[in-house]
């Protein structure tokens, strides 16, 4: 039976990445959210399989892209989201990016954001990921939305009171709990 | 004391990046000598062609991941003498739980120091010159 009635939009699930964090998904339903100062988000996928996800990183205090500890800890978040987007099916000569964030924010001496973005594309270039959109650098926040499995991106400028809250420094990711497994 | 320069080191891990970081990291530390390969696959083929005396693999990896790699570096006679240091993410306990089982000498996690990949590699080797 015809109806003219137009199709009701599928139910979308909002999932917010915030900073240190990343989600993967291959569920076309799911929009991925942010909000960005000088932290970046890489978002990432697979457009064959559908399969993508998002990061949200900011280096180390006082580690430029260049240094050995932003590089390290940089290579790291990123790596995180690589393999977690290659394990649930995508494959990594398919990946594509698009690289958001990388503000310079008012209550910055330090153009922190500047290390971000330049670290993000060094190390999408040298991995041979394309990088196919996104918006990096400026002045001021964003907020983004990105849904993985078309690749589909918005952003849109928020103002310093929308902005949460940046922790000084990135959460803790040393160490595993090694209370519970020390060897020799 | 062993010279970390007269160590041959094979760094294996799907990350240019990241192998680039090792490698640096281990020129902090005063070796020389390192050989690189981007998958388990290719890691053990390097360690059948000429064995190195130290493996730095990473975990996930695509075609032979770094347990595969673990397992037929230790069943291999000319190789199953090497050391094997793991990387790992923090949330991969089980894991170094499975590799203690297949004879790694030591893991370390990401994102690390230059010194605590010295202490994981004197933890094999002894206090290096």
């Amino acid at each position: 039976m015809a109806s003219s009635e137009p199709p009701a939009p599928a139910a979308s699930v909002r999932v917010h990445v915030g900073q240190g964090e990343h989600y993967v998904t291959s569920d076309p339903d799911v929009m991925l959210t942010t909000i960005l100062g000088s932290c970046v988000a890489m978002c990432l996928r697979d457009p064959v399989t559908g399969v993508g996800g998002m990061n949200h990183f900011l280096l180390p205090e006082g580690a430029g892209s260049g240094t050995d500890a932003g590089r390290r800890y940089g290579a790291y978040a990123m790596e995180i989201l690589i393999n977690d987007v290659l394990k649930a099916g995508a494959r990594r000569e398919s990946l594509e990016a698009k690289l958001f964030g990388g503000g310079r924010m008012f209550d910055s001496l330090k153009d922190v954001g500047v290390a971000n973005a330049d670290f993000a594309e060094r190390f999408l270039r040298d991995e041979g990921i394309a990088v196919v959109g996104g918006s990096l650098r400026g002045s001021g926040g964003r907020r983004v939305q990105y849904w993985p499995s078309t690749g589909r991106a918005l952003q849109r400028a928020v103002t310093d009171q929308a902005l949460p809250a940046v922790a000084a420094r990135p959460r803790p990711v040393e160490a595993v709990d090694a209370g519970a497994l020390e060897l020799f | 004391m062993p010279a970390a320069s007269a160590i041959h080191t094979l760094i294996v891990d799907d990350q240019m990046s990241m192998r680039a970081l090792i490698r640096t990291s281990l020129q902090q530390i005063g070796f020389r000598e390192f050989r690189e390969a981007s998958d388990g696959e290719a890691g053990l083929r390097e360690m059948i062609t000429k064995p190195a005396h130290l493996v730095i693999s990473d975990f996930n990896m695509p075609k032979l991941d770094g347990l595969g790699l673990l397992r037929a570096v230790r069943a291999h006679p000319p190789t199953q003498g090497a050391a094997f240091i793991m990387l790992t993410g923090r949330a991969d306990k089980e894991l170094v739980q499975r590799a203690v089982q297949f004879g790694v000498n030591n893991y370390l996690v990401k994102p690390f120091t230059v010194a605590q990949l010295r202490e994981k590699v004197e933890g094999v080797f002894g206090v290096l010159t």
